[in-house]
């Protein structure tokens, strides 16, 4: 069902050949409307999943389901909306778009990314003929699955909740009210549902407004033609630096602890990378077959975007490249990905395919991976590659649903010129974290400790992995606890001579009897649990990068001082030697020490 | 009486004097070691020029990057942190967002850069428990000893006291700070609490960190430039610009320096509102073109508009201050023009500053530059630079311009063409974003552009956004130094008030109006403290609303005196039209909430007056003509274009183009099918010909 054919023919653009100023023009009138978009549709939302965390997207896109532009928003969301576009396409209602409609679409055999996150679609009409779409998606808190806010262990895809494939909220300007009234009946989160489906709408609706506005001043031929253009760009720079990387075949494997149900299965990821000339194919053949629960990748929305991101970030890294890529189709072009269907980055339907998060950041995780012998400066250690994401509930008194779901963030692996950076978004994942006061005065948790991991070091190295977050929530009343994630028994890579990180660790305890902790396994579904009952997550310690030994000593006594490493472990890893007291090395003994370790 | 305003940039140090004499402008070079040398050099000159002593000035206001430079260059002081167990790592964990989305080798600002070292944050035990404020764990009094005996140790003496939910209750903060200056009686001591009494922890405590990061040194330069100034015989009161435009004391912002954190673009804003009064235009945008950058804000109605509280960034770290609500593009003089490898065209965000500068400098740089570009087009003459001061390399600035041109495959004329067209588009992208996006239509504005290089873009501007006209201030390379003497006196303090409007009852209404009432006695403490009458202070309250479940807050307008059962929908009503026009959709139906009161305490001070110039005695405007030279415009077409001496325009004469303007440090741009009217006090409006 993923092979998909595109329900209509493609519409022979005029290419108009747009000056490069103009070009430039247009570009960044684009990329205003997909900020904007993006921007209204977070700060009206009411759940924090959308608001806070921003897991969002917003764009611009034309009849061919190309993508013009996109916000800055979260990178999984990021080239998602054309499968959801192409989706819409076949199973639209009425068959033909009319002006003022607006289409809801969640169905992933139909192109979604996973069915929380909805997109909402507005046609844009120019004159009467249809010309493109101003769409966005955005995740929402509970779209009544079989448990509150995430699933994992659950038979099939009808056990993720509401299915929606081309369906009209709006047609033709006015509200399909029984559709609305069905929406509100069916979540846990009505409330917030409903209110963040009309932010959307209002996001949608915008965006076509801008680019009615954006095609009357410039024209369809321009407009269109510069789209074509920035695209082409896009594909140039992205195949410019494939060409550099040389022609080859690129293996790399990992395991991931099992699939929230089948406790003694670890499941394999294996990525094949292969380079010819300007292109590249992420070959997923190998890895393990499609699971009987949620933990299964959609191809379309997610298998295929999480590669798309995996290159963008390594080629074309935006912190250190004087050129910035427009947001657009042309930078996928150049990737083919590949995965088997009835694989777990490809299942067949039914296979429930909600929880896929984890999976794709270990893929681009071995992407890095497997490249690494031939990109050294290029390419960054072993990092978390995971996600810890966590869906508390509970009924208040009143009856209703109180349903949180929280992001909790990683670590990266040690970089050819600079530490992993610690405690944060990791790879796929950029979402922002719930203000722990705000919570606490409106729901009934409380978190009782946010602090970097100390348990256990990160990968020594040249350049040290990241170090991880330890992330203590407190339930006050019974409750329910859904938890996502991934790396309880494969610790993150090191690089070129650097440590292993450490794997990441997940306890439940009641706060008035800590040393009675579980133990818990990384994915666990509507686990039922009592007042002051605590979570408290360890997210994995990134791998470092190059020897541990040719890091400065002075480097070493500064993360002994911030308590980043103990004085032990800068002995054993390292090979120096801090006095704590004095707050200095001790450069002769460290100097010996070095020598006998083979520095 | 006289005043002066001194706004002290990158390369000049600005200054304008007010007397019974007239008013007087000049400018020195900053120092940039310390800024105080330059401005009681430049204090000291003005007052010769002005021929008045120095003991005549009687208030000097200042437009500072003192504490602005402290963030830049990383260099603030060593800070100490007490904070609540189980919380150590919030400063160093943020908001866990990456900077960017595509990248693995990014820097993370709060992490490579901390405000305060992690091993100087020590974990204090301590717990206020919301929702309501109690204790539930006692301070720790001996761990605060404690950790004042390693900060001692460790030679701080700069001290951030932060504790969860403190906005709830502050008792713990307060008497961690008797404590510490117990032990420590110099220490420079800042609470969340205090400076940002709101809910959110890292925001809070970002704030407090900031304020102790940059405060000692930023205390030091004030009451330095105080004591320098006595020694040269001004005996004035000094007052210092704030983030949010309005002006206050010495010892206030020496207490609190993150008010003053964007005390440099400030200045300009409110520079070029005044501008707008004086010619009677109340909706104006903004646009202050420097060398590297440009500042763009939209002033509707004569009202300066405050930026949301969450989007005030300084340096990557969450400052929760009253700021100016502009957007900083990089954008000006000095943007560099590049063909990229995929034959992208691209102008900015790099710039070739002030040195090497741009290529037409002279000084090395080889990159052509929007300098360059208006070089080229004839739009500035080499010759007739700052007055002739700063000779221009037309040659230069053409062979750096032929490289683009080669790459793109155009004329040299159409690359420079091109260079103007992408920087202006940039430009106006951040017009929109700071007025379209925000519900406000730029058709109803005029383009007030400053900064030397502001005037050759206004039209340009003001065509591309489709606003009104084109306001050009009398002296556009010292508009900023000007609005330093137009600003009031301004205060602000919040109080985190959590109530949801439609179900508040007595007690909840009660909270309100008895935290009102704190905030108006706080500001009109600052008020008092300044010597300012009762009769003359003004203190505004307004509520930051959000619907239920929301996380951004939004200004509602808080009811004339006390908030009560009958007029607290008015609360919810403004909140409902803010949403509306912020985001273009309401929710009527759903419950608003309460989370912020801010009192605004604000007292008038007197103004600078322009003086009027001479009126057209319908004379020829020929008496101006300085000569004539080819200059290509925006379509194109390169015409014979007269160029008129400023200072030789009288109120009323008008000018069609094409024409430039030319004054000391900044020419005018007038297009053919536009004319330009000397107004009042010499500024200029420009329109398209054929509007009355």
């Amino acid at each position: 069902m993923n092979q998909m054919t595109m329900s209509k023919p493609v519409q022979s653009k005029s290419r108009m050949k747009v000056d490069p100023i103009t070009l430039q023009v247009i570009r960044g009138a684009f990329e205003t409307i997909a900020e904007e978009m993006g921007h209204v549709l977070y700060r009206m939302s009411f759940s924090s999943i959308i608001r806070e965390s921003q897991d969002l997207g917003a764009g611009l896109f034309d009849t061919d389901f190309n993508t013009l532009c996109e916000s800055e928003s979260t990178p999984m969301h990021i080239g998602s909306i054309p499968g959801y576009l192409r989706g819409i396409a076949e199973t639209l209602e009425d068959g033909e778009w009319y002006e003022g409609d607006v289409v809801v679409h969640n169905h992933p055999y139909f192109g979604s990314s996973h069915t929380p996150d909805l997109a909402i679609v507005a046609p844009v009409f120019v004159k009467g003929r249809l010309v493109g779409f101003a769409a966005n998606t955005a995740h929402h808190v509970d779209i009544g699955a079989a448990t509150p806010g995430l699933i994992i262990d659950v038979p099939d895809v009808f056990a993720e909740g509401m299915l929606f494939a081309g369906t009209k909220l709006y047609r033709k300007g006015e509200p399909n009210r029984a559709m609305w009234n069905f929406i509100r009946r069916n979540s846990r989160a009505a409330q917030q549902l409903v209110a963040d489906i009309e932010a959307q709408v209002a996001s949608a609706r915008l965006g076509a407004k801008r680019f009615v506005e954006l095609i009357e001043k410039y024209g369809e031929d321009k407009v269109f033609g510069a789209a074509g253009q920035l695209m082409d760009y896009s594909e140039r720079l992205m195949r410019q630096r494939i060409g550099d990387i040389p022609d080859g075949e690129y293996v790399a494997e990992g395991w991931l602890d099992d699939d929230g149900r089948n406790r003694d299965q670890r499941l394999k990821v294996k990525v094949t990378v292969r380079v010819e000339g300007d292109g590249v194919e992420v070959d997923l053949t190998g890895s393990a077959d499609q699971t009987p629960t949620a933990y299964n990748v959609p191809f379309e929305g997610s298998t295929k975007v999480a590669a798309y991101c995996a290159f963008r970030k390594l080629l074309l890294d935006a912190a250190t490249s004087d050129v910035r890529a427009p947001s657009n189709e042309g930078s996928f072009r150049p990737v083919k990905v590949t995965a088997p269907l009835g694989s777990i980055f490809n299942p067949r339907a039914p296979a429930s395919a909600e929880a896929r998060f984890t999976q794709c950041n270990r893929m681009i995780d071995l992407i890095l991976r497997a490249l690494a012998p031939v990109m050294p400066e290029q390419v960054i250690a072993g990092s978390s590659a995971s996600i810890s994401f966590a869906a508390y509930s509970g009924v208040r008194p009143s009856g209703d649903y109180w349903v949180f779901l929280e992001v909790n963030e990683g670590a990266y692996g040690g970089r050819p010129r600079s530490d992993g950076p610690d405690s944060i978004d990791n790879l796929m994942a950029n979402t922002r974290n719930n203000p722990l006061e705000d919570l606490a005065m409106h729901i009934p948790m409380i978190c009782d400790r946010y602090e970097l991991r100390d348990d256990v070091p990160p990968g020594a190295g040249e350049f040290r992995g990241g170090i991880g977050v330890v992330k203590s929530q407190r339930v006050l009343t019974s409750a329910f606890i859904t938890h996502e994630s991934e790396r309880h028994t494969d610790a993150p890579w090191g690089a070129f001579g650097g440590q292993d990180g450490t794997v990441g660790k997940c306890l439940i305890y009641n706060a008035a009897r800590p040393d009675e902790a579980r133990e818990m396994p990384s994915k666990f579904s509507g686990l039922a649990v009592e007042a002051n009952d605590v979570m408290a997550y360890y997210s994995p310690n990134g791998g470092g990068y190059g020897s541990p030994l040719k890091r400065p000593a002075r480097k070493v006594l500064e993360d002994v001082l911030d308590g980043f490493c103990t004085v032990e472990h800068a002995r054993a890893a390292y090979g120096v030697v801090v006095d704590l007291d004095a707050e200095t090395v001790d450069i002769p003994a460290t100097e010996a020490l070095r020598t006998r370790m083979g520095g | 009486m006289a005043r002066i305003g001194v706004d002290v940039g990158g390369t000049n140090t600005d200054l304008v004097l007010e007397c019974g004499k007239g008013v007087f402008y000049h400018k020195v070079p900053t120092t940039l070691r310390n800024q105080s040398i330059g401005v009681v050099e430049g204090v000291m000159a003005l007052c010769a020029k002005a021929g008045i002593e120095a003991s005549d000035v009687e208030t000097i206001v200042h437009g500072t990057t003192t504490a602005t430079n402290i963030t830049i260059e990383n260099n603030g002081s060593e800070c100490g942190m007490l904070t609540t167990e189980g919380f150590r790592d919030i400063l160093h964990i943020g908001r866990h967002k990456r900077p960017f989305n595509f990248s693995l080798h990014f820097e993370v600002p709060w992490q490579s850069h901390p405000l305060v070292k992690r091993r100087n944050r020590i974990a204090i035990s301590e717990r206020i428990t919301p929702p309501t404020g109690d204790i539930a764990v006692p301070l720790d009094e001996d761990a605060v000893r404690a950790a004042c005996a390693t900060f001692r140790r460790r030679g701080i003496d700069s001290v951030v006291i932060g504790f969860m939910f403190a906005f709830l209750n502050d008792a713990h903060e307060r008497r961690a700070r008797e404590i510490v200056l117990e032990e420590m009686p110099d220490a420079y001591v800042t609470l969340s609490s205090e400076v940002a009494n709101v809910m959110r922890e890292y925001e809070r405590f970002s704030t407090a960190a900031m304020n102790c990061y940059v405060g000692p040194k930023t205390a030091f330069y004030l009451n330095d430039l105080e004591s320098r100034l006595r020694n040269a015989g001004v005996t004035s009161k000094l007052r210092i610009m704030q983030s949010n435009g309005g002006v206050s004391t010495v010892d206030a912002c020496a207490r609190r320096p993150i008010r003053i954190l964007m005390s440099g673009p400030a200045g300009g804003v409110i520079g070029g509102a005044s501008e707008g009064e004086m010619t009677g235009v109340a909706n104006v945008i903004t646009v202050d073109i420097g060398g590297t950058s440009a500042d763009i804000s939209t002033i509707p109605d004569g009202t300066v508009k405050i930026m949301n509280p969450r989007d005030t960034y300084v340096g990557g770290h969450p400052v929760l201050t009253p700021m100016i609500d502009l957007v900083t593009i990089g954008a000006g003089g000095g943007s560099v023009a590049y063909v990229d490898e995929a034959g992208g065209f691209n102008v900015g965000p790099r710039s070739a500053g002030s040195e090497p500068g741009p290529a037409c400098y002279g000084r090395g740089g080889v990159e052509p530059t929007v300098t360059d570009a208006q070089v080229v087009l004839g739009r500035l003459d080499p010759d007739m630079a700052l007055g002739g001061d700063l000779a221009l390399d037309a040659d230069l600035a053409r062979k750096a311009v032929e490289t683009v041109a080669k790459s793109l495959g155009v004329s040299t004329i159409d690359a420079a063409l091109g260079i103007i067209r992408v920087i202006n588009n940039n430009m106006a992208l951040a017009i929109r974003s700071n007025s379209v996006a925000r519900g406000l239509d730029p058709r109803d504005f005029s383009i007030m552009p400053f900064g030397g290089a502001g005037p050759l873009h206004g039209v340009a501007l003001a065509e591309a956004v489709s606003a009104k006209d084109v306001i050009i201030p009398v002296a556009p390379g010292i508009t900023a130094a000007v609005g330093l003497l137009k600003t009031d006196l301004r205060y602000e303090h919040t109080e985190a008030v959590i109530v949801e409007i439609g179900a508040s009852g007595e007690a909840e209404l009660g909270r309100i109006n008895a935290a009102c009432a704190l905030l108006r006695e706080r500001a009109k403490a600052e008020l008092d403290a300044d010597g300012i009458a009762e009769a003359e202070q003004r203190i505004e309250i307004v509520a930051e609303c959000r619907y239920r479940g929301q996380g951004f807050e939004l200004r509602a307008a808080m009811p004339e005196g006390a908030v009560t059962a009958e007029n607290k929908g008015l609360v919810a009503e403004s909140f409902h039209a803010q949403h509306e026009l912020d985001y273009g959709y309401a929710y009527p139906e759903q419950e608003v909430e309460l989370i912020t009161l801010r009192a605004i305490g604000s007292a008038s001070v007197a103004r600078i007056a322009i003086p009027e110039i001479a009126a057209t005695d319908g004379s020829s405007t020929d008496r101006a003509l300085m000569l004539v030279r080819p200059t290509t415009f925006d379509d194109g077409r390169t015409l014979e274009t007269p160029r008129y001496d400023r200072r030789k325009l009288f109120a009323g004469d008008r000018i069609e183009g094409p024409a430039i303007l030319v004054q000391h440090d900044s020419n005018t741009l007038v297009p053919p099918g536009y004319g330009a009217e000397v107004l009042a006090h010499g500024n200029i409006r420009i329109r398209p010909l054929g509007i009355a």
